[in-house]
């Protein structure tokens, strides 16, 4: 049997890395939690980003706080982007302020469930879709761009994107003059390379509303999927949900965030700003409910395709000349390569020559 | 910088490893209390020392759980939302508030239930402890054999529910993953019982730990009928485990069987690939084949540092199974075909080793502040005052049987933990 003094001695240091680690865990993440920390803090956050001790306004670092707070007042979005640890006591208190709120101008009714409630053909006003026609897209990224500054997307994330793929395989060229020279010898394309515009498919049932657990993601009876910002408690569940990949969290106000199909430009009677820079009409948006309208007429006169339609959430973005292979992306066996694809993929790492490039080995995949 | 935060690009793993621990803590939540309920409703005389730190262990654990899911949540402040308009039952993680709650509810019950006779016993005494205990005991002073027969049937009905809500805690969890038909790893509806067993085998490798240390810390011999019975049913959890993992192997990893995305993860990523260690490796080699084959060794299985390693390797493979399971899925790419989407785990900041230490260092302190308050030494004795009761030694149908009752513990060791501190 041990004595008293080593047990307590134990204690003390079972207590001491206990606390270490409470403190440690505190001081990581949940810290600003209460209206208290953001009334007693917020107003010092521009001293904070300046890298300055809180709590003395006046004094020598009084001008490059000042600074800081200017440039903070220009422009508190992008000062978060370089610096995505800043939290509410960084000024970050007011969310409604800065965060976009979801409009609804016309008071449509929605629902975070019982989707089928909608889907009775011609009752509802609008059912709205996009129909786009590959045979037209020229790959030029100009919806991407457009996207962009119409929604304000920060840099790295997208609403929408253009995916560039190259099907088919590159061949060993036995005489040795091929484009591609690796180690093993020269190779030659045998390829096809086409364009493939992706966005939130605003799906009849969206599993990303239903598994929203603070109904802070909803869908509107017109079809639009929309978020309620300031509800969402930035779980990450929709955008697992999400078989598109159509979701992320936007690094300004770290929330989930999607294509809204410009929401505020169509309940103005206007087109999604991907639709109106498309230069080769490739996007087309409207009204399926209306059987004159250009989305209604298209599906008519041409066979049409969805993405991953197997998932069963009726997406309500349609496709026309899209190579089968790649309705199902993960099962793609012949791409040789997504040209839009993420940064931290192990195939961005093979082109930035992160890791050494290999030769391809068999008729399957393979890096050129 | 902010590490896992600063999340760019179009494929994203933004589960981090907190998420990784929050089933790793849940299960061994809902593991130790199956191992408090082995006394409390199968009668399970020989674990009846061992049913008291049970539920001390699992009530630690059970408030420090969601911790991991506040911190990897981007707006932790916006957490009321779960309470003021939860998505039920429609949202998976929306039962998480309400199973939760519930949860906490009745291991508190079942907290004071446990150990009322033994805190209205301190309580007869003098000084700050006693009226502490006093308090403890909620003015209830009654510590008759009637009283605390009575209290044994309190537990019994508790710790029925108690299972059930352990087994929804951690079925929930599971069914988070099982339910995302988006990510083909996750989309199985194995995914809920696989999570339960390993969170069994989890829970009853930390209680062998537990015992072991907290009766060495008390200067007490650990008992070598607990060890070697925790044990058996450890075997018993890990053979349902390798079957379910051989299952999961058929339907995912064959081809001409498994749909083609479930396919192509689990032999692009667990099979050859960036997870073929932590899984062959750590999951099923350690975590699993190992332990199994020490156990058929005799002498390591009754020796003390062997069945440290065994229990050791079980919880290093449930925590890779997690790690498999929730870094995994993710690093499958859903729209980039033919890539792999690239997981970091960083030190410090978000998502970070850093905060998942703090987690099991807030676990550690709740369970050191429970156990010096709560005296779980004292109690089984307070409980189990007449051994030779009604209630059956044997649990029927296990087959483990052969249970003699409790030894008596000696009279000159009385214990422990803080009660003569006062």
């Amino acid at each position: 049997m041990r004595g008293e003094q080593s047990r307590r001695s134990a204690l003390k240091a079972f207590g001491a890395v206990g606390i270490a680690g409470a403190v440690s865990l505190l001081g990581a993440r949940l810290r600003g939690l209460g209206a208290v920390a953001r009334a007693t803090m917020s107003k010092n956050a521009p001293a904070r980003l300046a890298g300055k001790t809180v709590g003395r306004p006046k004094g020598a670092g009084a001008t490059s706080a000042a600074a800081a707070e200017a440039l903070y007042k220009l422009s508190p979005g992008w000062a978060a982007w370089t610096q995505p640890g800043l939290n509410v006591r960084d000024g970050w208190s007011e969310p409604d302020e800065w965060m976009p709120a979801i409009e609804n101008s016309h008071g449509l009714p929605y629902t975070h469930n019982t989707f089928s409630r909608f889907e009775a053909p011609g009752k509802l006003a609008h059912h709205w879709a996009m129909v786009i026609d590959l045979r037209k897209c020229i790959g030029c990224q100009s919806c991407v761009v457009a996207c962009k500054s119409e929604n304000n997307v920060p840099v790295g994330v997208y609403r929408t994107w253009v995916q560039v793929i190259e099907v088919g395989q590159w061949d060993r060229d036995p005489e040795g003059d091929g484009p591609v020279v690796l180690e093993g010898g020269t190779y030659e394309p045998s390829v096809r390379r086409f364009s493939l515009p992706r966005l939130c498919n605003h799906c009849d049932d969206p599993p990303c509303v239903e598994v929203c657990p603070v109904k802070a993601t909803f869908k509107r009876d017109d079809g639009l999927v929309l978020i309620d910002y300031p509800k969402c408690i930035g779980c990450g569940y929709c955008i697992q949900a999400c078989p598109y990949d159509a979701r992320f969290f936007n690094p300004i106000q770290q929330t989930a965030d999607k294509c809204t199909f410009c929401v505020h430009l169509i309940d103005r009677g206007l087109l999604p700003a991907c639709v109106t820079s498309c230069v080769a009409r490739a996007r087309v948006f409207g009204d399926l409910n209306d059987p004159d309208s250009e989305v209604a007429t298209l599906l008519a006169a041409h066979a049409t395709e969805r993405l991953d339609i197997s998932a069963g959430t009726h997406p309500q973005v349609f496709y026309i000349n899209l190579d089968g292979d790649m309705v199902d992306a993960a099962t793609a066996f012949n791409t040789i390569y997504p040209y839009a694809a993420g940064t931290n993929t192990n195939q961005y790492d093979e082109l930035t020559g992160r890791v050494l490039l290999q030769a391809p080995t068999g008729g399957e995949g393979g890096v050129p | 910088m902010g590490g896992a935060l600063n999340h760019s690009g179009l494929e994203n793993a933004y589960w981090g490893l907190m998420v990784v621990t929050y089933p790793f803590i849940s299960g061994l939540v809902a593991g130790s209390f199956v191992v408090s309920s082995l006394s409390h409703v199968f009668h399970q005389r020989r674990f009846d020392a061992l049913a008291p730190l049970a539920v001390l262990t699992s009530l630690a654990l059970l408030i420090a759980a969601p911790l991991t899911v506040l911190g990897d949540s981007r707006q932790p402040s916006n957490f009321l939302e779960l309470l003021t308009r939860d998505h039920l039952p429609y949202s998976p993680l929306s039962t998480f508030i309400v199973i939760w709650l519930t949860y906490i509810a009745l291991m508190l019950v079942e907290l004071y239930v446990a150990f009322r006779v033994t805190n209205a016993r301190i309580g007869e005494g003098d000084g700050w402890w006693a009226r502490l205990h006093r308090g403890l005991a909620l003015g209830h002073r009654n510590t008759s054999e009637r009283a605390a027969r009575k209290d044994r049937k309190i537990l019994f009905g508790l710790s029925c529910a108690g299972i059930v809500l352990a087994f929804l805690f951690h079925g929930y969890i599971g069914f988070v993953f099982g339910a995302t038909k988006a990510r083909a790893l996750w989309a199985t509806p194995l995914m809920p019982v696989l999570f339960i067993v390993s969170a069994m085998v989890s829970g009853i490798a930390l209680m062998w730990l537990v015992h072991f240390l907290a009766t060495r810390y008390v200067g007490r011999r650990p008992d070598r009928q607990v060890a070697s019975g925790l044990l058996s049913y450890l075997m018993l959890f890990l053979l349902l485990d390798l079957f379910l993992d051989a299952l999961d192997l058929l339907t995912s990893a064959v081809p001409e069987y498994a749909q083609g995305s479930a396919y192509y993860g689990f032999s692009h990523l667990l099979l050859h690939g960036p997870f073929t260690f932590s899984y062959l490796g750590v999951q099923l080699g350690i975590g699993v084949v190992l332990p199994l084959a020490l156990w058929l060794v005799p002498v390591v299985r009754r020796s003390w540092p062997g069945g440290a390693v065994m229990t050791l390797a079980a919880l290093v493979g449930v925590y890779a199974m997690r790690w498999n399971v929730v870094l995994g899925g993710q690093a499958e790419s859903k729209v980039s075909s033919n890539t792999v989407v690239t997981t970091s785990v960083p030190l410090t900041g978000f998502d970070s080793v850093q905060t998942v230490l703090g987690v099991f260092a807030v676990a550690l302190l709740l369970f050191l502040l429970l156990a010096w308050l709560f005296p779980w030494g004292q109690a089984h004795e307070a409980m189990s005052a007449s051994p030779s009761s009604s209630d059956p030694a044997v649990f029927p149908g296990t087959g483990v049987g052969a249970l003699g009752p409790m030894p008596a513990p000696a009279p000159g060791e009385s214990p422990v933990s803080g009660g003569g501190d006062a």
